[in-house]
């Protein structure tokens, strides 16, 4: 990454649209496009032509868009709660922050190994939930905690809203004394909200 | 109702705020003055003042208006109640509502739409202050806005017009220019793919005028483009150097 960097400062800048060469001298690498048997830029940034494999690409000097892929680890907040699924909205990819949010769906399949019978005793509404993008069938992001790092970072009372407390395997509100249920991950309460 | 205007062009060949025939107002670009928006652009030309800010690509609410091949651009041009002499309601107007649509066009052919699927682009951009040109001037800033927000695109846009005032064909129509002259062309323009995405006209010309004012126009979006890619480099070649 670090060389990258490095090599990022030395190409020439480039706007969309420039022309970078001819696809007889080049491949086509990330940030180009081909049109017309033309090598063009598709983003801001600097050219990084390699002779050596004869490939261009331009190394962005914008923002990484930031849309949920399989496979991306996300930080979300629980909307709404059914006894089979859960919908959560998706405000974190990885540790940034996205513009607006994506909506996620969680099945009851896809948060235990074991069988979990309802989903009201793995999260409740408004809770932060660490998850993991399985699928992007159908246009709908299907998250699984099938992982003892992912699940509810953070919780709160469905009596009075205070923050629960793990203490014991058990979810405890310090002001009520309730007690609930979670599949909490297992930095539970101690991972910064972002 | 019939008032005499004065001439537009003067015995020396100049226009009302000093110009020549060809020559455009002076253009000051910034890029990303909006840290809340994920890409923006602020636009000088002349006495107009304009914003732009794009927000996405993100999820689309509502969401029927998803498309599952490709990204909605969604564009609202809006003047401020300010931005003209006398005070202009707020509400958008017929005129802002096929201005966005005309903007939202023109810019469309240069976004890869079909990167993102089922996602939206928010695109707002805010006339601060109006002097004639306002759509070109939006496009030019609205397509560095998308630039600055990371959202590839096949090449930026330029926007500029030309007229006819007093006979004479003119580039880069200021307010008054535009509602006493008899003709206004605006272009947009993909200089670098030589591709134009916006041509309308609004007045009489002849053939020969019209040719004139395309050829002038174009090279006065060719000039803009040059600004446009001044701006990005100021922002990211210097900001980026500054940080390491």
């Amino acid at each position: 990454m670090s060389s990258k960097l490095s090599n990022g400062k030395k190409g020439r800048f480039v706007s969309p649209g420039e022309r970078l060469g001819v696809i007889e001298e080049f491949v086509a690498d990330a940030g180009t496009y081909v049109r017309d048997g033309v090598i063009y830029s598709e983003v801001v940034g600097r050219v990084l032509p390699d002779f050596m494999n004869k490939r261009v690409s331009v190394y962005p000097l914008v923002r990484k868009l930031r849309i949920p892929k399989t496979g991306s680890i996300i930080l979300g907040q629980v909307s709404r709660v059914q006894k089979q699924n859960a919908f959560v909205r998706i405000h974190n990819i990885g540790e940034k922050k996205i513009s607006g949010f994506f909506s996620g769906i969680l099945h009851v399949s896809d948060v235990q190994l074991r069988y979990v019978d309802s989903m009201f005793e793995i999260c409740k509404p408004n809770d932060i939930i660490r998850a993991k993008v399985i699928s992007e069938k159908n246009g709908t992001y299907h998250l699984s905690i099938k992982d003892r790092n992912l699940g509810v970072v953070y919780a709160f009372c469905s009596q009075c809203g205070y923050m629960l407390e793990l203490s014991r395997q058990r979810m405890r509100c310090p002001r009520c004394g309730r007690i609930e249920k979670r599949k909490t991950s297992l930095d539970y309460g101690k991972g910064a909200i972002a | 109702m019939s008032q005499k205007h004065e001439k537009l062009i003067d015995k020396k060949g100049l226009r009302l705020d000093g110009r020549k025939p060809e020559e455009l107002r002076s253009v000051q670009i910034e890029v990303g003055i909006l840290p809340n928006a994920d890409g923006s652009a602020y636009i000088q030309q002349g006495k107009n003042k304009i914003l732009a800010g794009v927000y996405g690509p993100r999820e689309l609410h509502p969401k029927h208006l998803a498309l599952p091949d490709r990204t909605v651009l969604r564009c609202r041009y809006h003047m401020a109640p300010f931005s003209v002499q006398e005070r202009k309601s707020p509400a958008p107007s017929r005129r802002e509502i096929e201005l966005s649509k005309v903007i939202r066009e023109s810019l469309e052919p240069s976004i890869f739409l079909e990167y993102y699927p089922r996602t939206g682009i928010d695109l707002f951009i805010e006339v601060l202050q109006a002097d004639g040109g306002t759509r070109c001037a939006s496009i030019t800033a609205a397509s560095l806005a998308l630039a600055d927000a990371g959202i590839p695109m096949q090449d930026l846009v330029a926007a500029c017009a030309a007229g006819k005032i007093d006979d004479i064909v003119v580039l880069d129509l200021m307010d008054t220019e535009d509602k006493i002259g008899s003709a206004d062309v605006p272009v947009a323009l993909m200089p670098n793919l030589n591709a134009i995405t916006l041509l309308q006209m609004d007045g009489i010309l002849t053939f020969e005028e019209f040719e004139k004012a395309v050829n002038l126009a174009l090279e006065g979006c060719r000039k803009i483009h040059a600004m446009q890619k001044e701006a990005l480099k100021t922002k990211y070649v210097n900001v980026k150097e500054v940080e390491e």
